[in-house]
């Protein structure tokens, strides 16, 4: 039993604690899920307390925008002192700082373990990234609290309605810029609003000619094809792209001093006229000048056979082997079409399923930088107060949170992660947690005054059992062996914290800790 | 190379600042008194995102270029770096003026992939594996020559990225070093020791101690995991050997980019055997405000001309047996979006650099902005395949004619003068 729920936990919580393999016990694997499939509104008591001192984790947009610039109201940014700008930029950075933070906390901390985990998912399906810029620094907060938290226990269709419409996702693959070219008229005012402006005939010439090149942006309706639904190159062809970017036009956001930040349909943006999509007639929306072909179709997307075997195949990647199964891809993408993509029901078919369990699958993912890192803490017990050191390792290791510029997302597959130089990167890092080096981070002494002080030979095994509860190999025993050895020659009276944390610093950098 | 040439060269270049010796003589008797060392070698510059080559490698006095692109063309007058008579450079890559002149420095145009792919992700796959439209090929194309030519007893170090992770064309079972970083020497090597029992190569089985009745006994498994570990150790151990006794020769720009470039300069010319070295340079997908002669494109141009040039110059006689390929996964659409950016396009450019190319000449054939030259109306046609690139230079530097197969559902087929 012991094993089933290391297994579970392996793969549906960010690595097994000593605290939550009890729980599972405890709760039966099943009710152990079911709380975890629908945790209800109330907070997590223990988050609550990790992220007391953050302001901003709440806040809607306009709020943020708002409390980013309140101290300069009213004034423009070039009308500030540098004294002043250097403030406003400080503070700028301020969301983007709490809610990385925010999100490693929750990883290693929530009792959401489940839904921590599927975030960390969608997070990387419907990547956006503060590598953009600009309104990413102040979009993402509610981005990642609307749009992935809220929905990654709940309906894909609806997530992906809601990201369509998010800002943070408009803004990161250009849509709120995809727009018509200008008519006539447009063009006419804008010559005439330049030449009044610069009392300069040619200057509005030249505006008018820069703005009649406005026009089409094919960037988020390819990713929404080919990333967020259908899969690369699955049904769809270039002229299906177009369409979609067509359909899109005037998908865009209220921004600015004044702005709600809202999802903002612009119908003189719209590219007007019925389209075609994957060989189907959208009827031009003329009741509300456009914004129902887009809806039309991210709704068709959502219902599209090729988008619940995409999802299935990634979710089936994630939670079992990255080789999935197809048998079990079959079965949970006939789960998303019959429930409408819920993605409850979608990992329960997942957990329950034989594949899920099978002997090959277990301990056959590798890690990613985050999943190590998080299991080295949880499994540690560790105390966090502080966890700068932590982020940069995980910059270090090429996974740094929030931070993926392709619109893939990072990936979760072996492949990506395992060539030679990035372990060096990891031990350093199990070294450094185990013996106390990582600032703010620290394990607990009872973690090793709970050894056998009497047979120090022991302590090997203790620690191996608590942190490879799946047993180790002749390789890695032997390594701890000789460790343990020198130690007692040298020791005179052997101390469970010296050799403790060089066990355990080693078990963390482990082969077999790097597989869940 | 003619004696004479290169002085007139290094003259240039320290003209350009990027000399940090006082007297340029001096800099050129120093130059010319090393010998390349080890053996011949590639460095793969990969531009993630799909670089705007046609801003790149700009056609000068082409009426259709300024119809296409109104406000991010541009001319002589803005500075572009003549080539000859049809081609200039961007503003931007004037530090590498002098490499063109000394004719080293080759660039292609209308290069790319036989496939149609605009998506990122399939087309960088289909480049850095040489395998366009398949899905089955998962090793890179250097990781398969590294492969082929092995030498059964060989113990160089051939081959690394200067990065965290690995480009995709240095993928697959010839084991290749992704250097970390935030990693210090005297602090890395205390930790590639400790490790060394776990995943070195000592013995596995054998009676020992350390098993406890009951304790689970476990397969060796996760060999991928140990294999990677193991060449961790041992390349990381000869990088960090190298690294401490390297000089830096020349002043580089303080970018990432050109920092790694500068690690890469010391590894090479320490001759120990680097065959082959990638790295990436991210952030070229310009959907928006891309800029002309200024902005965000010519300022990311500045920073990979700089570093590029400052490199060469390290390296110096090094660059006789070095050759430099800049490649991205596809051109972007000829005409500007309607966000003074550009999408997804088709063909575009690359750079061959060093090692003896035969430069100063632009290579591919050009068929022209109109809108019926145009592949669907919109981007390049692509009439050299970047596979015919990889296949040259895998010639020319390593006189390694790849086997059948080696590029899949290829025919073989060179650039005729390159070498």
């Amino acid at each position: 039993m012991r094993d089933r729920a290391v297994h579970l936990l392996s793969r549906l919580s960010f690595g097994p604690s000593e605290a939550e393999v009890e729980r599972v016990l405890a709760r039966g694997e099943d009710d152990w899920l079911e709380e975890q499939l629908a945790p209800g509104e109330e907070a997590d008591p223990r988050m609550k307390d990790a992220l007391t001192n953050f302001q901003t984790l709440d806040m809607s947009t306009p709020r943020l925008y708002a409390w980013i610039t309140e101290d300069y109201e009213g004034r423009r940014e070039n009308e500030l002192s540098a004294e002043e700008r250097r403030k406003v930029q400080e503070k700028r950075r301020v969301p983007k700082g709490e809610l990385i933070r925010a999100t490693f906390l929750r990883s290693i901390f929530s009792s959401r373990q489940v839904e921590s985990v599927l975030a960390d998912f969608w997070r990387n399906h419907f990547n956006v990234s503060f590598t953009k810029g600009g309104a990413a620094d102040f979009l993402i907060t509610e981005y990642d609290r609307e749009v992935v938290r809220r929905h990654a226990l709940g309906s894909f269709p609806e997530m992906l309605m809601a990201s369509a419409k998010h800002p943070a996702m408009l803004h990161y693959l250009d849509n709120h810029l995809s727009r018509t070219p200008p008519s006539k008229q447009e063009l006419a005012e804008i010559e005439r609003r330049e030449r009044r402006r610069t009392d300069s005939r040619e200057a509005g010439e030249q505006a008018a000619q820069i703005a009649a090149q406005r026009g089409l942006n094919e960037n988020y309706a390819r990713e929404l094809l080919e990333l967020h639904t259908l899969g690369v190159d699955n049904v769809y062809k270039q002229k299906d792209v177009i369409a979609v970017a067509e359909a899109l036009t005037g998908w865009t956001f209220d921004g600015g001093r004044e702005g709600t930040w809202n999802f903002r349909f612009r119908s003189e943006m719209h590219v007007k006229g019925d389209k075609r999509v994957l060989g189907r007639k959208i009827r031009e929306d003329r009741d509300n000048g456009g914004v129902g072909e887009g809806e039309a179709i991210v709704e068709m997307l959502a219902e599209h056979k090729g988008t619940a075997e995409f999802i299935a195949m990634k979710l089936v990647r994630f939670l079992v082997s990255d080789q999935p199964p197809s048998s079990l891809v079959k079965d949970v993408a006939s789960v998303y079409r019959k429930t409408d993509g819920s993605i409850p029901d979608m990992v329960r078919t997942v957990v329950k399923s034989e594949e899920f369990w099978a002997a090959d699958t277990v301990r056959a993912k590798f890690r990613t930088p985050l999943e190590f890192l998080c299991a080295a803490l949880r499994a540690t017990d560790a105390e966090v107060r502080e966890v700068n050191r932590c982020l940069a390792a995980l910059r270090d290791m090429g996974q740094p949170i929030l931070h993926c510029d392709d619109p893939t997302g990072y990936y979760d597959v072996a492949e990506a992660w395992l060539d030679p130089g990035v372990m060096a990167t990891r031990w350093g890092f199990a070294l450094d947690l185990a013996t106390g080096k990582v600032k703010g981070v620290e394990i607990p002494v009872e973690f090793f005054d709970e050894l056998p002080q009497d047979i120090p030979r022991l302590w090997q095994h203790h620690l191996t059992k608590r942190l490879l509860p799946g047993g180790a190999g002749q390789r890695t025993r032997n390594a701890l062996s000789t460790v343990t050895d020198e130690y007692l020659e040298k020791a005179r009276i052997p101390d469970s914290r010296e050799l403790g944390p060089q066990l355990v610093g080693l078990l963390l950098g482990s082969p077999e800790f790097q597989q869940q | 190379m003619t004696t004479p040439n290169r002085r007139d060269f290094l003259k240039a270049a320290a003209a350009a600042g990027l000399i940090t010796t006082a007297n340029p003589f001096e800099r050129a008797l120093l130059a010319m008194g090393r010998k390349p060392k080890g053996p011949q070698s590639i460095v793969c510059i990969y531009l993630r995102g799909g670089a705007d080559w046609l801003n790149m490698i700009v056609p000068r006095d082409d009426k259709d270029y300024l119809t296409v692109r109104p406000t991010l063309a541009m001319t002589d007058e803005d500075g572009l770096v003549q080539l000859d008579r049809d081609w200039g450079l961007h503003p931007a890559f004037r530090s590498l003026e002098p490499f063109w002149k000394e004719k080293q420095l080759a660039p292609i145009v209308a290069v790319g992939s036989p496939h149609t792919t605009r998506s990122h992700f399939d087309a960088q796959d289909f480049m850095e594996f040489a395998a366009p439209g398949n899905r089955t090929v998962r090793s890179g194309w250097l990781n398969r020559y590294l492969e082929e030519s092995q030498d059964e007893d060989a113990t160089e170090f051939r081959a690394m990225a200067m990065q965290e992770l690995l480009p995709r064309s240095l993928r697959g079972e010839f084991p290749v070093l992704a250097v970390p970083s935030g990693m210090d020497r005297k602090k890395g090597a205390q930790t590639l020791n400790r490790f060394e029992e776990f995943y070195g190569d000592g013995p596995v089985a054998g009676e020992m101690p350390g098993q406890m009745p009951g304790e689970m006994e476990r397969p060796e498994e996760g060999a991928g995991i140990v294999e990677s570990g193991r060449v961790t150790i041992e390349t990381l151990r000869r990088y960090q050997d190298i690294l401490a006794k390297g000089k830096t020769e020349v002043k580089y720009p303080n970018g990432r980019f050109a920092q790694r470039l500068a690690a890469m300069a010391k590894v090479l010319k320490a001759g120990e055997g680097l065959e082959v070295a990638g790295l990436d340079y991210g952030g070229w997908d310009d959907h928006a405000n891309q800029g002309g002669v200024e902005g965000r494109h010519a300022t990311r141009l500045k920073d990979l001309s700089d570093s590029l040039a400052a490199f060469c110059l390290d390296l110096g006689p090094q660059l006789d047996t070095t050759t430099i390929i800049v490649m991205t996964e596809f051109g972007r659409t000829v005409r500007e979006n309607g966000n003074r950016g550009t999408d997804h396009g088709h063909g575009g450019g690359m750079f061959v650099l060093g090692g003896g190319v035969k430069g100063g000449k632009v290579y591919g054939d050009w068929q022209g902005l109109k809108d019926a030259q145009l592949y669907q109306g919109r981007d390049l046609q692509v009439t050299t395949d970047f596979r015919d690139v990889f296949h040259t230079v895998l010639d020319g530097t390593f006189d390694f004619k790849a086997p059948k197969g080696f590029f899949p559902d290829y025919k073989s087929k060179k650039i005729s003068g390159m070498y």
